[in-house]
């Protein structure tokens, strides 16, 4: 019927209109982003208890942000290897492996990678190319054997035995990614009870006795 | 999930988790259930770090997993919890409550288990001991027992629980809890923590002795033990048992707080402490999604007031008549035995708290004449143009420029009712309508859009003055070091002259906005609590 649905006439013809008013002239353009307010809102409530619960949110903040569960994006490959490369990538790496999940509670898809990246430590935003980010791995992991050499000496007293077991595993000569990840396993299941990653740590006592076909660099 | 609230969890998920974990929760907000694969593809973000942040997110319980839905072959599906996500803005409230009832001890344990998502509980005393010994003298450490006895009051009361067994993760069938009784097979729907028998259970826990100093103490054993500690992880009788912070016992005190003040605005001190006494008698007996409390006779509250409260039993009486006939009808007679039953309304208090919400925001946004035609509306229903200028006392143009406002803020509804069967304008009543549970969920819609806009300024503001931040954290370390390592006061003041004056007043300003944007964040979720109680008590099925 007429009037009905779609058909429905414009609200402001009820009778409470009289005829020759009509509505306000319709808006033609959006409304302004900072409308002048007749009401302006109340004050906020002080008091202590409103500082006690915002100074909790904000070290609760700051916390959170120093967790191993705050993931920051992988950092952007600069054009040109940097000094100052390998300082910022070992930061990256310590917040990874603080954090020791009960995998019994997480489903097993999620679980290859966290071994993998405490691995590799770094290269973790491109899996596709293998052979440069192998290269780059190696750089890196020498590069961190350098720089943890004097924390890992006291480790070293501890673990001498299994260290030397492992050694000659580790310095298998590394193409396949695929073969690596098993020895990774095996090294990680030995090491379970440090946070710190036996595979980067040259203790010396392979020096000159391995094989030097795959090094790039001196080893000093 | 609504828009306001995907964008909400989503500023959430960023301040707390960062951007990588922000990206794959919105994706699963919007996208529903979804596989490991969609989520790498829809997000573009590499393997590795979906699966990292499907780990952050499923360990502070925002998201969970279903195996083998479509059968036993198919992949693992995750599922995003948007209102888990929420709870984030509510987290201070939750410390704040642990800290006024237990005490900084459970302050602490409140705070480190809402940072962990989940923890043992072996794990949460050692760490809540260490961190209450850095705090205290030198010389004095926290015992064990103390921080294991707060934990079991907080299980006894139902503030922790034990997270649910994962349904079929990592292992096949074994159960992962020394105690689950159920056995756990891949169910579509997720059990609720508290359909497992031994949900507030506390576990034998051998854990003796007092938490180490773990900071420049030079004792050579306490070095050695810590080292120890890392490389032989101490078993204490409760490995695979986790706890959880129960939120929905919180959201009960929470209820319970307010319905007392606003008992004690409404009426008196005297009459506040009745109800408190009504709602702590009725904690254990009443279920948290009831209507009302179990009936209590009047015999059974005069004996249980607080021995501060001495009144004598007919003034009582009299408060309790006064209770119940208040039209705020908080509380309401059930009986006539044992000198009268009483119960707390607790599903119409929230009602009518949320109700006068409402009328308190329609007045601070639109003026007070307006706030008279929206009460007059939720009291009297429908009501014609003319009815409407009557019976508020305001002249007709001005109560037809009100009623438009609110018409074209959504608050409140036309509702047509034709006199003849074509809708001839002429011939219809146009009647004026509020209805108080949509016009509920607009204005929670409404707070959603309110913090995530407070968050979004907040952000825009820090970045603005980010340089200066730096800087201004640069100095405050290295003060600090010159401090620690004795230096002279000229020093001192070389380095805070680093910063200019102006600069300084930046800096304060910036500080003082950020500050009261936090706050209002805070404030602004005292309403969304309100509403969301009130919403969720109103559609709830009630048995």
């Amino acid at each position: 019927m007429a009037g009905r649905g779609r058909g429905r006439r414009p609200f402001g013809t009820d009778s409470s209109i009289s005829r020759g008013e009509g509505l306000p002239p319709g808006l033609q353009q959006p409304t302004p982003v900072f409308p002048v307010m007749e009401q302006k809102p109340l004050p906020l409530a002080g008091g202590e208890e409103a500082e006690y619960l915002l100074a909790l949110k904000q070290d609760f903040r700051g916390v959170m942000k120093n967790l191993p569960f705050f993931i920051k994006p992988a950092a952007a490959q600069r054009d040109v290897q940097r000094y100052s490369d390998k300082y910022h990538s070992s930061e990256q790496t310590n917040s990874l492996t603080d954090w020791n999940l009960d995998w019994r509670r997480f489903p097993r898809e999620l679980q290859v990678h966290i071994r993998r990246r405490v691995r590799e430590g770094l290269a973790f935003s491109t899996m596709d190319s293998s052979v440069p980010v192998q290269k780059k791995k190696k750089k890196k992991e020498e590069e961190e054997v350098l720089l943890k050499l004097e924390t890992l000496e006291k480790k070293e007293e501890h673990e001498q035995s299994s260290e030397e077991e492992e050694g000659g595993v580790k310095k298998k000569p590394e193409e396949e990614e695929g073969a690596e990840a098993e020895e990774e396993y095996d090294e990680e299941e030995l090491e379970e009870e440090t946070d710190y990653i036996m595979s980067y740590f040259d203790n010396g006592e392979e020096f000159g006795g391995d094989s030097d076909d795959n090094m790039d660099e001196a080893i000093y | 999930m609504t828009a306001q609230e995907v964008r909400l969890c989503g500023l959430l998920l960023q301040e707390h988790f960062g951007e990588v974990v922000e990206k794959v929760g919105r994706n699963l907000l919007k996208s529903g259930t979804q596989n490991l694969r969609a989520i790498v593809h829809e997000t573009g973000l590499s393997v590795d770090l979906v699966k990292k942040s499907l780990c952050v997110l499923v360990q502070h319980g925002a998201c969970s997993f279903i195996q083998g839905r479509k059968g036993p072959g198919s992949p693992t599906e995750y599922k995003a919890h948007c209102d888990r996500v929420l709870r984030i803005l509510r987290y201070p409230r939750y410390i704040y409550t642990a800290k006024t009832l237990y005490g900084d001890t459970g302050e602490l344990i409140i705070e480190e288990l809402l940072q962990r998502g989940h923890m043992t509980m072996s794990n949460t005393v050692k760490t809540v001991a260490d961190r209450l010994t850095q705090s205290m003298d030198e010389g004095s450490s926290m015992d064990y027992g103390e921080v294991s006895a707060t934990f079991s009051k907080l299980v006894e009361t139902h503030f922790l629980q034990r997270c649910p067994p994962a349904a079929g993760a990592g292992t096949t069938g074994s159960s992962q809890t020394a105690n689950s009784t159920s056995a756990a097979p891949a169910s579509s729907t997720a059990p609720t923590p508290e359909s497992f028998p031994d949900c507030y259970r506390v576990p034998q826990v051998t854990l003796i002795g007092r938490s180490k100093r773990s900071l420049a103490s030079e004792e050579g054993e306490d070095q050695r033990n810590a080292k120890k500690a890392k490389m032989d992880p101490e078993t204490h009788g409760d490995e695979g048992i986790y706890w959880q912070v129960n939120f929905e016992r919180f959201h009960q005190h929470f209820r319970d707080q307010t319905i007392i003040s606003a008992v004690a605005n409404k009426l008196d001190q005297t009459s506040s402490e009745i109800v408190r006494t009504m709602l702590r008698m009725s904690e254990v007996t009443t279920s948290s999604t009831a209507p009302c409390t179990k009936p209590l006779s009047a015999n059974e509250i005069f004996r249980s007031l607080p021995a501060t409260y001495n009144i004598p039993r007919h003034i009582l009486d009299q408060y309790l008549t006064l209770l119940v006939d208040d039209p705020m009808e908080f509380v309401g007679k059930a009986g006539e035995s044992g000198g009268g039953m009483y119960i707390v309304n607790l599903n119409q208090a929230l009602a009518n708290l949320a109700r006068a919400t409402l009328e308190s925001i329609v007045q601070e946004r639109f003026g007070s004449r307006s706030a008279r035609i929206f009460r007059l509306l939720l009291r009297k229903r429908h009501l014609e143009q003319k009815q409407v200028e009557d019976f508020a006392m305001i002249p007709a143009k001005e109560a037809k420029d009100m009623l438009y406002t609110l018409l074209s803020q959504n608050l409140v509804q036309l509702q047509e009712i034709p006199k003849t069967p074509d809708f001839a304008p002429s011939r219809t009543f146009y009647l004026y309508t509020v209805n108080q549970l949509p016009t509920a969920r607009l204005l929670l819609q409404n707070c959603y859009k309110t913090v995530a806009n407070l968050m979004e300024r907040r952000l825009f503001e820090a970045k603005e003055s980010k340089r200066l931040l730096e800087k201004s954290q640069r100095i405050e370390a290295i003060l600090a070091s010159l401090q620690a390592s004795g230096a002279e006061p000229e020093q001192l003041t070389e380095v805070e002259e680093m910063i200019t004056a102006p600069e300084k007043q930046q800096l304060d300003s910036l500080r003082l906005h950020v500050n009261k944007l936090d706050s209002a964040e805070n404030q602004v979720d005292e309403t969304i609590f309100l509403l969301e109680s009130y919403i969720s008590s109103s559609t709830k099925p009630t048995s």
